[in-house]
Parts: C-alpha cells; structure tokens; sequence
C-alpha cells in the first residue's frame, strides 16, 4: 500500500453522502503513472512502425535500386557508397577515409549502406509477428493443458506434469536451437528465404511449460474456491466450470504473464536470429542486425549492432513495464473479495 | 414450477430424505480420518433438521456426504442414502448432477467467496434456471428477478448487472439463497449460512430461510456451530461430535430436557446477555478428539466434567429416552444420579475457587 498516496483535498467543502450524490473526490497519486505511457507509447510507435514500414514518411524506404518486387525484401534503400556510416547525432568516430556525408540518419548505415533506423522498423515487424503468434499459440494451449490438468488431477496431471518438467529441464535456448533445426528442411538452401514456422513452433514449445505450470497452479486454486463448489452444487458440468468459472478468473494473471512471456519470447527470437537460426537474411529482424554488426565493432562502427539492441531493449522493456501495470491492475487477490 | 409438480408426483411414503450409517472417511498421510462415522437420521418434507457442532466435528462434512459433492480420490463413503425412496450413494457423477440444483441445494458459509468474482449477479441467478429448467434467455432473467425479489433484494432489476464485489455481505448471502432456490430444491443445505455475517444481518438470513422454506415446502437442513441460531429456526436438532451423532431431538424437547453433557456444555458457553460484565465465559475445556485416533470410549470422555470411568472404556450407544424421538448417547444422561452427584460436587468446588480468588484480590 506504500507507492499509493491519498491526498486529501483539505479545502473541499464536506459533502454528506446522501443516495445519488456524487461522494467528494479523493485524489489518488499513483506510482509509475508516465513510465507506464512512455511504455504505451513506445509499443505503440513500433508495432505501427512495423506495419506501415513501407509507407510511412518518417522511414526511408524505397526500393528503386532493385530490378524486381522479389528481392525488395530488405524494404529499405541501400546505397554502397553510404556504407558504415555513423548516425547524423554522433559527433565522434569520424571516420577521415571516408567520403562525404560523414554522418547519415538516425540511426546511421550498416555495411551493405542499408539505413539503419528504417532496417530496424522492418526488423520489428518480423520479431513482433515471430514472438506474438508464439505468446499467442503458446497461451491457447498452455491454458488449456493447464486447466484440465488442474482440474481433473488423476493421470492427465500426471502425464501433463511430467512432459512440462522435462522440457522445462532443458536449456531453453538449446531447446530451442534443437527445434529450429529439427523443423527445418535441410533441403532449402540458405539462398531461399526460411519460412517463418519453424522459429513460431520451436518459440511456442518453449512457451507451453510454463504457462502450463501457471494454469494449472492457478486452476487448483481456483477450483477449491467455494463459487466453484457452488457452481458444482447446481449441478454446472466440468467444461462449464472450466470456462465459463475458472477460465474469466485466471484470464488478467494471464494477460500479466503472457506480456512477460511476449518480452522472453523477442529476446529468444533475437538470440535464435543471431546465431542465424531465425528467417533467413536478407529479411531483416533484430538479433540477425545485431549479429550482422558484430564484425564491425572491432572498426569501431558501434552503431551497426547497438542500434538494433537498443531497439530491442526498450521494446522489451516497455512490454515488461506494462505487465508490471496489468499485474498491479488485476491483482487478484483485490478482485476476489 | 415443473420440477416441484414432478418431485411432487414421485414422492413416496416415508422421509423424504433417510441417512442410514453414513461414513465418510479420508485417506491421509497420518491415517485414516473419520470425519462422519456412522450417522443415521431422517429428515420429513417441509422440515428443518439444524447439525449443530463445534469445528471439526464433521458437519460440513456430513451436509456434502449426503450431497455426494465430496472429491473422489482418497474418500471412501459407506453407507445409506435414501432420498424420496431412491438410493443416491453410488451414484454416476451425471446422474448426481440432475439432483444439484434440482432436488438438493447448498449455501454457502461466506458469501465473499461463493460468488464468482467475474460474473454478474443475474448470470449466476440465471445460468442454472438455464440449464436445468431449459428456459430461454429471456425467461430465464425474469425469473432471476423474481428470485431476487423472493430474497429481498433492493432494486433487484439494477442488481442483475452487478458483480458480487459491489454487494454488501447480507445482500451476497442472499444472492446466494437465490441461486441456492433457482430450481426448486426439495432440500435445502445451508452450511453455517450466518457465520460471515453481522449479528444483525444474521437474523434477517434465517428469517428469510425460514421463510422461503414455509413458501416452497422444502426440507432445510442448517448446518451451525450456534445453538442459538437453530433454536428458533428447526424443528429438530442433531448435535454432532467427533464425527457421530451424540443427542437428536426435537429443538424443544432439547432444550427442555438435554441428556447429552456436551450439549449442555455447549449451551451454557453462549455468554449471557444478563451476566455483569467481566464474567468469565464458560469454555468446554479440551480440543475436539482427533478423528484418526478418536478415543476408545465415549468420544467427548477426555472433556467432560462428569467423566466416570465406564466412559472412558466403553462407547455409550445412542438410546431413546423418554419420547422415542429423542434419543442420546451417555452413560451417565443429565439427570442421572451420577451426574447429579458429580454435579453437587463440581459446584462446592467452583464456590471455593470463587472465594478464594476474592481473598487474593
């Protein structure tokens, strides 16, 4: 109760609470009110980002130099002569070798002279699509192999709660590795684009486990709660209770943990990318820019791999801050009584 | 109103509900433990039967056994079930979901907690009218209001698209009654219904209980740890203790002429409103028995005052005393020279402790 501070406005005139009229009001300050829309807003500008990409004036974005649609996957322009250049902010690591302009954009240039900050939108769109399907598929399943192993108990528990604990012993990211691969044709050559089904599978594998373990934890303690036993009184059938009692019940501690599941799920889709587990370049996605620049670092070309991380930081952050909200907001304990 | 004319058209001679040597008991790491063993009674149509019994004494137990609503695994239940001349123990899970609801309800002891926290009140109140009786969205919230109306209910209409948080502890209990009576229960469990709420509001839900139990005919059984509560509202009253029955009566032939110690213990703890003030109260020393390794006599011998030694070794049976629908299980029955005895002798010595204490002082 501590971050919440009530301040009350001493001037206000007392108001006797009769039926109908409106009690005085009770200023509320709240903790982490702006972070919470610097959160929104950021979220906001990259998922519109990453669907206008193409289209929207603030990303330089043609692709004029490509003879046909196909190889304009990239979306972005690329000109080989801008190519390493730092962003127009920074005033150090000129570079004297180079030619005019010293400096371009945002965000500056990577190697192949791909502008960095509208690279960096596109790669949006791959990982939030990657990481969003995965959360997606992972909760509908989770949650359903969650509540019927808290529900019924017996061996569909067991079974249940066995196969979570053995994937869950195994390095997440190797288990991860282990499923690209295993999903991928070997066949298809590194010159295809990679569909992107392998990394949403291997990622909604890996989700499943814990969402699992939270359902079920979740469902047990619901399904002791006396409502349950009185919905059971009246004679309610178990898939009624299931969903139309448990279900509504666990839905916001979901919605928290789905947005931190979201974030684990970008940053593994980025570490899958960077090893080069992930779509198949030239498709541009976060962790294969980040490791696209690592060459580069020794040069001193910074720019290259930390502007893509910085991307990836502050979206991962701002999906963590705000499942920090929900869990405050749906705190379920408050919501019970 | 078509499932009472149906229950109506099945009812056959006798109780409507007969228990015959119930036991319930669970499987745990310590042992077995006998929460209900070996209960028997019956219960007629439009009566009300109140369990009275501390924590532990296997009530609540008791009230879900015969509800059948207790979790399979590690319970075994044994015994007999008779309700309206058929034999309910035993059976499927789908066939006790026809009579939840429909022929025998539940209320609960908290309201905070029996109501779905994510659903609107009249969803709940209808949800079940909906399924068992097949009415249509419509009807079905009518009736809903009716309900709400029946258990008195302020502005029932605006309380349909409430969430149970938005109610006060009374008006739950109440939303919880309507539930309970959706479908026209033939018996009614009402599991320390008041025990949740103010002294006040208390009254007021055994009242309406009462009352809707006139109106509908329907069996009540009240599940309290209060003697007080079931004085006014049953006809009848069983006092439990470490999983048997001890002493069933009628509630004024108990209250008149109790034979069980316990039962009089139990009386004489509810304080006095005309005691002056700083009166100790009058506890029952002792904790219930432990119902894995109950006593080998009489259940309630560690604790009682007038224990002889007969009690210790041998469990009294349950005998009828002067009308045979009172009947108790004491060897030595409050009344009975022993007791009388012991009791001469437990007063000397509470007037000695009275004067010394004051010497003290």
């Amino acid at each position: 109760m501590s971050d919440i501070e009530v301040m009350l406005d001493e001037n206000a005139p007392i108001i006797p609470i009769i039926d109908g009229a409106a009690p005085p009001k009770v200023r509320v300050r709240k903790r982490g009110r702006v972070t919470k829309w610097l959160a929104i807003s950021w979220l906001v500008f990259i998922t519109v980002s990453a669907i206008g990409a193409e289209s929207l004036p603030y990303i330089n974005h043609s692709c004029d130099q490509f003879d046909s649609d196909a190889e304009c996957v990239t979306g972005t322009k690329a000109n080989i002569r801008y190519s390493e250049r730092p962003p127009a902010w920074a005033g150090f690591s000129d570079s004297p070798q180079k030619t005019e302009p010293a400096r371009y954009g945002l965000m500056g240039t990577d190697k192949n002279g791909f502008d960095l900050f509208a690279r960096s939108m596109l790669g949006a769109r791959t990982s939030l699509i990657i990481a969003g399907l995965a959360i997606t598929f992972g909760l509908a399943i989770g949650t359903f192999l969650g509540m019927i192993a808290g529900y019924f108990r017996g061996w569909v528990d067991v079974v249940i709660e066995n196969l979570t604990n053995v994937l869950l012993s195994f390095p997440a990211l190797l288990l991860a590795i282990f499923f690209v691969t295993f999903f991928n044709d070997p066949t298809t050559s590194a010159a295809t684009t990679r569909p992107l089904w392998p990394v949403i599978v291997s990622l909604v594998i890996l989700s499943i486990p814990p969402l699992t373990r939270l359902v079920r934890a979740n469902t047990i303690a619901y399904a002791q709660r006396d409502f349950v036993v009185a919905a059971r009184s009246l004679g309610a059938k178990g898939s009624r209770i299931l969903f139309k009692e448990i279900l509504p019940n666990i839905v916001p501690t979901l919605m928290s943990f789905a947005l931190t599941g979201l974030a684990l799920l970008i940053v593994a889709e980025g570490a899958l990318a960077f090893l080069g587990l992930s779509v198949e370049a030239p498709t541009p996605t976060w962790g294969a820019m980040i490791s696209f620049g690592t060459s580069a670092l020794r040069e001193g070309s910074w720019w290259i791999s930390l502007m893509p991380a910085f991307m990836l930081f502050l979206t991962v952050l701002s999906i963590n801050l705000l499942g920090d909200v929900l869990a405050q907001r749906f705190n379920t304990r408050e919501a019970i009584s | 109103m078509n499932t009472r004319l149906q229950a109506a058209s099945r009812q056959v001679d006798g109780p409507l509900l007969r228990v015959t040597d119930l036991r319930t008991h669970f499987r745990t790491e310590r042992g077995l433990v006998r929460s209900v063993d070996g209960v028997s009674f019956t219960l007629d149509r439009g009566k009300a039967l109140g369990i009275v019994g501390e924590s532990g004494s296997g009530k609540t137990v008791l009230s879900r056994s015969i509800m059948g609503l207790l979790p399979g695994r590690n319970t075994e239940r044994s015994g007999s079930v008779v309700f309206e001349g058929e034999e309910i123990i035993g059976l499927s899970l789908k066939d006790r979901r026809k009579i939840w609801g429909k022929e025998m309800s539940m209320i609960f002891q908290d309201p905070m907690t029996s109501l779905n926290p994510v659903m609107r009140v009249g969803k709940q109140v209808s949800e079940g009218l909906r399924i068992h009786l097949g009415m249509d969205k419509d009807t079905a919230r009518a009736t809903a209001l009716r309900l709400l109306q029946d258990v008195r209910i302020p502005e029932p209409e605006k309380r349909l698209d409430q969430y149970a948080f938005e109610l006060s502890g009374g008006m739950r209990q109440r939303v919880m009654i309507a539930l309970a009576l959706a479908c026209g229960p033939t018996v009614l469990f009402a599991d320390e219904p008041t025990t949740a709420l103010d002294v006040t509001v208390q009254a007021q839900i055994l009242e309406l209980i009462g009352e809707q139990r006139r109106d509908r005919n329907m069996s009540v059984i009240l599940v309290t740890h209060d003697l007080g509560v079931v004085a006014g509202h049953t006809d009848e009253i069983a006092v439990m203790y470490g999983g048997k029955l001890v002493e069933k009566a009628p509630t004024r032939s108990l209250f008149a002429n109790m034979k069980m110690p316990y039962t009089e213990a139990l009386l004489r703890s509810i304080p006095n409103i005309e005691d002056p003030s700083h009166t100790r109260l009058n506890v029952i020393p002792g904790r219930p028995p432990d119902l894995v390794n109950p006593p080998k006599g009489c259940r309630f011998s560690p604790r009682c005052e007038y224990v002889q030694p007969k009690c210790i070794n041998e469990e009294p049976p349950l005998i009828a005393a002067e009308h045979s629908d009172h009947v108790y299980a004491c060897w030595y029955p409050v009344g009975s020279p022993v007791y009388r005895e012991r009791r001469a002798q437990l007063d000397a010595e509470k007037r000695r402790a009275g004067h010394n204490q004051v010497g003290v002082a």
